[in-house]
């Protein structure tokens, strides 16, 4: 027996080493925990925001955004002339530049970049954002033209995209497939040095960064020399192992473990000045019953939305009645948004306008048909309880909602299908113009324009907002557009979810960047708290 | 006719009589301990509409996740909806599943198992087939089923229903083999009697009760494969409350409203053990092996 009490102790005190041994981590390295892996790190190859992380790290824009996600910022490129018809914008570049392996940066990298994405052979992701180029030339060492075939205003704003961070163009054609994989050469503020998918990603301080957006507190180098991005797929995981110490940042931390982590003293929560991300509920207005506005207007009154920010998130979401942030540029203030606030008795009286009517607390009929909807969400906790939510919420106002949740597999498909009434989505976007691009043209039916919104003025107004030439006229644009769009009331806008990023107390405060996918931005403010 | 009648009787003895087993039953506390709890369960489950205090799908968000009070006596759940009648009307669909889909099981495991008996050419492919398909764990096999059928009731029925029948087809066959051996069944043949009759009338009735037995131990299995199918957000789509959905949906919140998720899993727990117990039971007392 007292052997085996002593094995057991012994037992016990090597675990306990072990444990520590997670937790005192190495000098000088900061571990960001996250739950899912990129297919590969090429910035023309993925649409994955786990790739756009890394890659703001390791690499760097022509183009900047400031924490506002408003103004523009000088990156690679010091200036930029725009010529006066929109077409030809000249980049000149800093000339104080180098790649990850010393070799200096010139407007070659910056052509040899963009030929390689818009080769029309090569299998790059997201080539509409570049717009429709006519050509990408060097006037000289460190001049670059760039030349459309029509006005794009959202050029330069998709400019500071991760899908235009600048490679190194003579190791993508001879790494090929291998290129992200292997390696990257890029000229941020950390170099690529491992990737062990669904485990981790190694980057090393770049020792001759200087060259920092001047946004960011530290112009470069970096404050830490190494920064690893641990993959722990289990959300409940993540939240403790951040607690424990075995890891040190995290923005993928779920609401619900947020008040856990605020009740920890050494845990801080940051949160950026601006973030674009939006909840909403699509009505595919082709439907039998969607047809009539009077409908989708009461759905939209039936539903308490700031309940869900409050309830389901948290708190860490703010409600909201547009269908892009206030904060987001070219958002029209003039915009009537009564139809998307919470009012049930209004919902009920025009249902029954509409001729839907119930007898008691019953579901609504009309004709001998009952007002039963099909809704398509997805299995993830916070989306099915929301669901769960929105049916409750349309139950008290006569509406049964036929709610079917699929998993991340094979609901892309099945939204792609006309058999479903209403849908659950979040989206990231840029600006209201971004936010309309991707759902309200016509030529985006069926997906992403799964209301099947097919609407001519809509069409001509963000066509001339993308051809637009002055700020003003691109304003106009898309304002109208979106006054006709919100007044036709196709989404019930739910929530504007706020990022969070938990870091633990090695960490010292900083304040987060609000771009889609990388509220770490370069790293370079990420330090040790001494 | 009269020939019939001694098949019968020679059967008899087979079939421990009713008022027997539950004296029996009376001896053994546990098992009669697990019988009174399920049949309250069974009552409140079949009552629930009348038992709840609360409408099951009455949502509000700004009562969730509240701890056991004066008004909800076990709390409410991540809607603001009370659990006691959740869990009742959980229990309700549960055990509607469970017991539809034994019955499915049942149904396809005898008819396997008999016609493999009585039709000696059919017993290579049929028993190599439920061999196949009790190499696989019962859990994998529903899954797999669940995710193909898609979600629903019926096909959840149909996915349980099918992984309960290999093993109830094995034991089946079993009992059937044996029984083929009697005389009475060369005796019914020798009178001319048609394969459906002699298979109904001597066969079926003489395997029944160790099937029935087995398929009671079954139950347990099938009720905890239904749950974890819910759990893993295969089973019923919202609001229908089942057990196993109510324990997945609390799991996210088990530090800050312990309640939801244990209280559908204590639940859980205690029926498929009752069953389990209460199976035991019946097996001992039918099997003329333990008899004293």
């Amino acid at each position: 027996m007292g052997t085996v009490g002593k094995r057991a102790a012994g037992c016990m005190l090597s675990l306990a080493l072990a444990t520590t041994a997670v937790m005192a981590q190495e000098p000088d390295t900061a571990v960001v925990l996250r739950v899912s892996d990129a297919d590969r790190y090429d910035p023309q190859r993925s649409t994955a925001l786990a790739a756009a992380e890394i890659l703001y790290m390791v690499g760097e824009t022509l183009v900047t955004l400031d924490r506002d996600l408003k103004t523009l910022r000088p990156g690679l490129a010091e200036r930029w002339d725009v010529s006066a018809d929109g077409l030809i914008y000249t980049f000149h570049l800093r000339r104080d530049v180098s790649f990850c392996d010393a070799k200096p940066f010139t407007a070659k990298a910056v052509v040899g970049t963009m030929d390689r994405w818009i080769n029309p052979d090569f299998p790059g992701v997201s080539k509409w954002k570049a717009g429709k180029v006519e050509s990408v030339k060097a006037l000289d060492d460190y001049t670059v033209e760039y030349r459309l075939k029509e006005p794009y205003s959202e050029l330069l704003y998709q400019m500071t995209q991760f899908n235009f961070i600048i490679i190194d163009p003579a190791q993508a054609a001879t790494l090929k497939d291998d290129f992200g994989v292997a390696a990257f050469n890029g000229t941020g503020p950390f170099c690529f040095q491992s990737w062990t998918p669904r485990t981790q990603t190694v980057l090393t301080r770049h020792e001759n960064y200087r060259w920092g957006p001047s946004f960011m507190a530290n112009s470069g180098p970096a404050e830490v020399a190494k920064v690893v991005w641990k993959i722990v797929p289990e959300e409940a995981t993540l939240a403790a192992a951040l607690q424990t110490g075995e890891g040190d940042v995290s923005f993928a931390v779920p609401s619900w473990a947020l008040s856990q982590l605020q009740a920890t003293p050494s845990i801080q929560l940051l949160r950026p000045e601006a973030g674009f991300r939006t909840h909403y509920v699509g009505m595919k207005i082709t439907r039998p019953v969607l047809g009539d506005k009077r409908v989708r207007e009461a759905i939209s009154l039936a539903i308490d939305q700031s309940a869900i920010a409050e309830a389901i998130f948290f708190g860490e979401a703010e409600a909201t009645k547009s269908y892009y942030s206030e904060a987001a540029r070219d958002f029209n203030p003039k915009m009537k948004l009564d139809a998307f606030g919470y009012d049930p008795e209004r919902a009920k009286a025009l249902l029954d306008e509409a001729g839907w009517v119930s007898k008691g607390d019953g579901v609504r009929m009309k004709d001998g048909k009952s007002l039963s909807l099909i809704f398509y969400g997805f299995t993830d906790e916070s989306f099915k309880q929301m669901a769960e939510t929105i049916q409750g919420d349309l139950r008290k106002v006569g509406v049964d909602l036929k709610v079917e949740l699929y998993d991340p597999t094979i609901v892309w498909g099945k939204l792609k299908t006309q058999d479903f009434d209403l849908y659950q989505m979040s989206y990231p976007y840029l600006s209201a113009g971004d936010a309309m691009n991707l759902y309200f043209p016509s030529s985006n039916m069926p997906t992403p324009n799964r209301m099947n919104w097919n609407d001519p003025k809509t069409d001509q107004l963000i066509d001339a907002g993308n051809r637009a030439v002055s700020a003003e006229a691109r304003f106009a644009a898309f304002a109208e557009a979106g006054a006709i769009i919100h007044d036709a009331v196709l989404w019930k806008p739910l929530v504007n979810e706020k990022l969070v990023v938990v870091a633990g107390p090695r960490i010292a405060p900083f304040k987060p960047h609000g771009i889609s996918g990388a509220p770490l931005y370069d790293g370079l403010d990420l330090k040790l708290a001494k | 006719m009269s020939t019939e009648m001694t098949a019968l009787e020679t059967a008899k003895p087979a079939i421990v009589s009713r008022p027997y087993l539950l004296r029996r039953l009376a001896r053994d506390p546990l098992a009669l301990v697990a019988l009174i709890f399920l049949v309250v369960i069974v009552v409140a489950a079949v009552l629930a509409p009348m038992l709840a205090p609360f409408d099951p799908y009455d949502t509000n968000l700004r009562m969730r996740l509240r701890p056991p009070s004066g008004q909800h006596l076990l709390g409410t759940d991540t809607q603001g909806r009370d659990m006691l009648t959740r869990l009742l009307y959980g229990a309700r669909t549960t055990l509607a599943l469970g017991f539809a889909s034994i019955v499915v099981g049942s149904l396809i495991g005898t008819s396997i198992g008999l016609a493999s008996a009585f039709y000696r050419r059919l017993e290579g492919p049929l028993m190599r087939l439920v061999d196949i398909l009790l190499s696989f764990p019962s859990i994998l096999f529903g899954l797999a089923l669940a995710a193909m059928l898609g979600v629903g009731m019926d096909s959840l029925v149909i996915a349980l229903g099918l992984s309960a029948a290999p093993p109830i087809a094995r034991v089946a066959r079993a009992t059937a083999a044996s029984v083929m051996q009697a005389e009475y069944m060369d005796a019914g043949r020798v009178i001319g009697l048609s394969d459906g009759a002699l298979i109904r009338r001597y066969l079926l009735r003489n395997c029944a009760a160790p099937i029935v037995v087995y398929c009671s131990l079954q139950f347990g299995e099938t009720i905890l494969l239904a749950a974890a199918l819910g759990f893993l957000g295969l089973g019923l789509q919202p609001p229908t409350a089942e057990l196993g959905s109510i324990a997945a949906e609390g799991r996210s919140f088990i530090f800050l409203a312990p309640h939801v998720s244990t209280a559908a899993s204590l639940l859980i727990f205690m029926i498929v053990l009752s069953c389990n117990l209460l199976g035991d039971a019946f097996r001992d007392l039918t099997d003329p092996k333990l008899q004293r």
